[in-house]
């Protein structure tokens, strides 16, 4: 077996008192697409932002192919190879689109604001450069994101536009491995669809690895290799889809133990 | 030199008459520290506006007092003279902040956090050239030492340290504000309503708590007190100038910060601890600098600890 | 689970709204101030880059051709340095959104620094750091404010917002205690006094910039010129900036610092970025200001200053370059028309005719009002001319101008105001005190009541406006002045956050 892209091992942390995640263990391989499931407040988007850095692990590491991300700030955890999305969405609602998407670019150039200043030629090729991939990134989404559309304010898009945009944005930190947090949320059966494919192409095009935290059972029967089930912080079960979809802890954690009957 | 300051320390007297200053002004820095915690907590709003309310505070008072006779020929005894000011000023006040929140804070209470900041500027530089305009910008003095031949200002002796009325009815004054704030924010209703619109003010409207009330009697409250103080200082100072809540006002705030913001008994025990360590500083150090070096302690102290001795630092969900 | 994909919606016949191509049409109008600066804002736009700059700066160089008047030479000097001013404040608040209140300690700490390094004395006659040639004197002057301001925005590593322009505003008042004092310096009791900053009466004697062996002597017009060639390089310089990736940085991380981050930009660099580049932009301008006018003094550099830049700041439009040069042109040559009573009487009168043109829509209703407001004041006016005959035909715009009795705005004033005889009868009443907190109640109630109440009122409150005007503010025009430039602040902040040309945001709550 290959060595795995991410890794978490022994991850936990508390707020305030309340242990939030517990002896965490998780892997992504590369190219995979894992999936992480669990009832609401179980610590799905408490991984994320403990692998992006937003939070700091009490105990337990991070590993990016090997090397630790605990401590890091966010912006060099970014550029090591981590992107994400979040859940509630966070774009840059007063920047254009493309500008949202370039915004993103800025590890992956080195001008520095001198030479901007001066137009140095330098400043000048990583401007070229980050208009292109910001182009490359919005076009992966058909021609909704296209045209006139780059120099439109993000407050002006639709719901699922603004999905399809922070997904894009994220792709442009041109990332090793993507955190998808409920990339269908609120989306109807054909957008659904439609982001189901989308992760599909991801990562067979665009060959990137994918973690992905999601609620509704189509998307993850339809992309997942591997699930990761959780509840209350802890990992309640792994493996497909069908292994983990018909686990007795799983089911328990969503629906809940059958009503004891009063004596 | 610190042969000297050594020697100086064991200057007992000095050193007591120093700290019942301290305390004295501490009380009045508590009082307006009270009504920035206050606000903060409420609204997240530092209200710089706050300093130019004790400053008009203060004006009220010395009209009520002059009106009434002023030094040489006083209508009424001493104390009911001073708690007529005093009641005047609370009042005005009251009004006053009740009026700036209404028309320069609620239409903003939606915009981003920067836009209300700087409202809060042009509000505080407004009553200061306002005070100008309809006071002058001459100080004027309180002249109580002349009335009834400063009965106020005289002393009694504990043992070794000299007390003097005055301080003794600012301390007191302060103390009973304060007491009377604290069951009121934690016994009555609207106090109660208070510190759920603090936590969390989208639920405490779903409760059917009316934010605007909750936020009107905050104003109204913490400038009143302002205004106590204000008639305080009036007291204890004499000297009264339109730009003097400027200066105050960023000592109190910053007793607020230090004590945590947001936080009632972080907000007394800040004014205190900033009253000391500036009259400290002007005593010990130098006189001259005494600003630089308190905003110099000040900064120091925030960086530090930027959510105060009493402070709870406040997740965020992500 | 469902077998292939959901059922297609059937296609519409026409264009819908929220449609592409309904939204690819109309989409152009959503983004923009509005109205008249709207307009201007877009053509500005659609101008190939840089040429509105070569237009301003040309016009503004020949200005010293264009009168001889050494007074209006030197408010278009004043004017140049506010705007270098301006420009500089709006990267750290209009760029980066950042509330730095501690901007004119720069500005302030440069004109010292290059008073200091440049040969002027403190009152006991002796030089107080140096005497270096300009060449030398300005670059490490912009250079120190700089990592000055680097140094003032380490603390924007731990603190955010609120506490960061608390801070901020504490080392303005640090500065100010330390330049008013400072010629008592004694750390702390050990040794004796030393002067460092000439006290309250500050450094005198500076000298003047020598360029290419000419020292530049043509005081209001040789600093003009200096002062639109460093504007020129800065403008152009921070436009390219802010087209990079920095200002995409500082762009993303006003709106959400948390999701800038974590997309991959260093936020705590950018900000302090940010609040060093305003520096230094304010270490320029520090550096002519310390030699325009030949001495540096601690009360220039004070919260009036930092609320003045503002107030330019935020009516130009935070984040519009070109906005922010409008607002400083417009809100300094405001404040200097408010020194002469005269003038300051047409500009007011005038101002309160184009509000009421633009807010008073048919016109019909607006002649309604007018018309009001002239029939209010002449009944006024009689009534109290039979009770109180020493009430009125009193003299018009007391002040620095003359008691003028005659000429056209007096007539129309004597029969139309209430203005006593006996100007200090009014000061004697404080007539003036309460019609100003009269005024101040009722224009805070005409926001609060509407329809055909809110033109009743505004009737006799325009009257009331007129009537402080000519008795409060213009007499006390040193007060009025910063008064007006409170008074825009809030005015704006409530009504119109984004100024005149600037963009209106949309803010997630």
């Amino acid at each position: 077996m290959t060595a795995p892209l991410l890794e978490l091992r022994g991850l936990g942390v508390s707020f305030g008192g309340l242990r939030v995640i517990d002896g965490l263990d998780v892997h992504v391989v590369e190219h995979e697409i894992v999936s992480l499931i669990g009832p609401n407040g179980a610590g799905k988007t408490t991984v994320f932002n403990l692998i992006t850095g937003v939070f700091k692990p009490d105990e337990g590491d991070i590993l990016l192919d090997g090397q630790s991300l605990v401590g890091l700030d966010p912006h060099v955890i970014t550029n090591r190879g981590v992107a994400r999305t979040f859940q509630t969405l966070r774009l840059f609602l007063n920047m254009s689109v493309k500008e949202n998407v370039m915004s993103a670019q800025y590890g992956r150039t080195k001008s520095t604001i001198v030479e901007s200043m001066l137009q140095l030629p330098r400043a000048r090729r990583a401007e070229r450069q980050i208009n292109a991939v910001a182009e490359e990134k919005l076009a992966f989404f058909g021609e909704r994101l296209m045209g006139y559309r780059w120099n439109q304010p993000a407050y002006s898009l639709s719901y699922a536009n603004r999905r399809r945009l922070e997904l894009a944005r994220a792709m442009a930190t041109e990332p090793r491995i993507l955190l998808l947090d409920e990339p269908a949320a609120g989306m109807n059966p054909v957008e659904t669809h439609e982001i189901t494919e989308l992760i599909g192409k991801l990562r067979d095009e665009g060959r990137y690895t994918i973690l992905v935290i999601e609620h509704d059972m189509h998307v993850v029967e339809g992309i997942s290799d591997r699930v990761v089930a959780l509840d209350h912080g802890e990992k309640i079960s792994e493996g497909t889809f069908e292994q983990v979809a018909t686990d007795p802890r799983v089911v328990e954690a969503y629906l809940g133990t059958a009503a004891t009957t009063k004596k | 030199m610190h042969l000297v300051l050594a020697f100086q320390i064991y200057d007992w007297h000095y050193f007591f008459a120093e700290l019942l200053n301290g305390l004295t002004l501490g009380s009045l820095y508590a009082l307006i520290a009270l009504g920035y915690t206050m606000v903060y907590g409420v609204l997240k709003l530092l209200n710089f506006a706050h300093g130019d309310v004790f400053m008009v505070g203060a004006y009220i008072g010395w009209f009520v007092l002059n009106a009434l006779g002023s030094p040489t020929k006083p209508v009424l005894p001493l104390v009911p003279l001073l708690v007529l000011a005093f009641a005047a000023a609370m009042v005005g006040c009251g009004g006053l902040g009740v009026v700036i929140e209404r028309f320069a804070y609620r239409p903003l209470r939606r915009a981003p956090r920067i836009a209300p900041l700087i409202t809060a500027l042009g509000v505080s530089y407004l009553l200061e050239q306002s005070a100008v305009l309809l006071w002058g910008a001459n100080p004027r003095q309180y002249n109580l030492f002349d009335l009834r031949n400063g009965e106020l200002f005289s002393s009694f002796t504990i043992g070794n340290i000299t007390i003097q009325y005055a301080q003794i009815f600012v301390i007191s004054s302060a103390v009973l504000l304060m007491v009377a704030l604290t069951l009121f924010v934690g016994r009555t209703r609207t106090g109660k309503a208070m510190r759920a619109v603090s936590f969390d003010t989208e639920a405490a409207s779903m409760m059917g708590i009316d934010i605007d009330r909750v936020i009107m009697a905050t104003f109204l409250i913490g400038s009143a007190l302002a205004g106590a103080a204000g008639v305080m200082w009036g007291v204890i100072q004499s000297s009264l100038n339109p730009y003097m809540g400027f200066g105050v006002g960023l000592k109190a705030f910053t007793a607020a910060v230090v004590g945590g913001i947001g936080n009632i008994g972080g907000a007394m025990l800040g004014g205190l601890l900033i009253g000391i360590a500036e009259t400290f500083t002007s005593a010990y150090l130098s006189s001259t600098f005494q600003d630089l070096i308190v905003f110099s302690i000040l900064v120091a102290f925030m960086l530090a600890r930027p959510t105060g001795i009493r402070g709870t630092p406040v997740l965020q969900k992500v | 689970m469902s077998t292939g994909a959901p059922p297609t919606p059937p296609p519409a016949a026409g264009p819908q709204i929220g449609v592409d191509e309904w939204v690819r049409r109309s989409g152009e109008r959503i983004t923009g101030p509005a109205g008249l600066p709207g307009h201007v804002k877009r053509a500005a736009d659609r101008t190939p880059p840089f040429v509105l700059l070569a237009a301003f700066v040309a016009v503004a160089a020949c200005i010293p051709f264009m009168t001889s008047n050494i007074y209006i030479q030197g408010v278009a000097t004043d004017t140049m340095l506010y705007v270098l001013l301006a420009v500089g404040l709006n990267v750290a608040v209009g760029w980066a959104g950042l509330l730095d209140l501690g901007y004119v300690a720069y500005y302030g700490f440069a004109a010292y620094l290059y008073a200091a390094l440049s040969g002027s004395r403190i009152l006991t006659g002796q030089v107080l750091l140096a005497d270096w040639p300009t060449w030398k004197v300005v670059p490490v002057v912009v250079g120190a404010t700089v990592l000055l301001g680097f140094a003032l925005s380490l603390t924007t590593r731990r603190l955010r917002g609120d506490y960061f322009a608390i801070v901020s505003l504490f080392f303005l008042e640090i500065f100010n205690n330390f330049t008013s004092n400072g010629d008592r310096w004694d750390w702390l009791g050990l040794g004796g006094t030393h002067d460092l900053t000439g006290g309250t009466t500050g450094l005198i004697d500076t000298h003047p910039w020598r360029m290419v062996g000419h020292s530049l002597l043509n005081y209001s017009r040789d600093y003009l010129w200096v002062a639109l060639a460093g504007f020129t390089v800065i403008a152009v310089a921070l436009t390219y900036a802010n087209r990079s990736r920095t200002g995409r940085g500082w762009r993303s991380l006003r709106d959400d610092p948390l999701a800038a981050e974590v997309m991959g930009s260093p936020v705590k660099w950018l900000m302090m970025l940010a609040v060093a580049v305003g520096a230094g932009v304010a270490g320029f301008a520090g550096a002519v200001n310390g030699a325009y006018y030949q001495q540096v003094s601690p009360t220039s550099f004070s919260f009036q200053l930092l609320i003045t830049v503002y107030a330019m700041v935020i009516l130009g439009g935070v984040g519009s370059l070109g906005g922010v040069v409008f607002g400083a042109v417009v809100v300094n040559v405001l404040l200097e028309v408010l020194r002469f009573p005269n003038y300051a009487g047409w500009v007011f009168y005038a101002g309160l005719l184009i509000a009421l043109v633009a807010k008073v829509r048919p016109w019909r209703l607006l002649a309604a009002v007018l018309g009001g407001v002239v029939v209010f004041g002449v009944v006024v006016n009689a009534i109290v001319g039979a009770v109180w005959s020493r009430g009125v035909h009193g003299p018009v715009a007391v002040g620095a101008d003359s008691f003028t009795q005659h000429g056209f705005r007096a007539a129309v004033l004597h029969h139309w105001l209430v203005l006593p005889k006996n100007t200090y009868e009014v000061a004697d009443y404080h007539i003036g005190n309460y019609a100003y907190v009269l005024l101040i109640a009722m224009v805070l109630t005409l926001t609060v009541v509407s329809g055909w109440k809110r033109y009743a009122l505004l009737v006799p409150t325009l009257w009331l406006a007129a009537f402080v005007w000519e008795t409060v503010l213009i007499e006390q025009s040193p007060t009025t002045r910063p008064l007006f430039l409170g008074v825009i602040l809030i005015v704006l902040m409530t009504s119109r956050p984004a100024g005149i040309f600037g963009t209106p945001r949309v803010e997630v709550v």
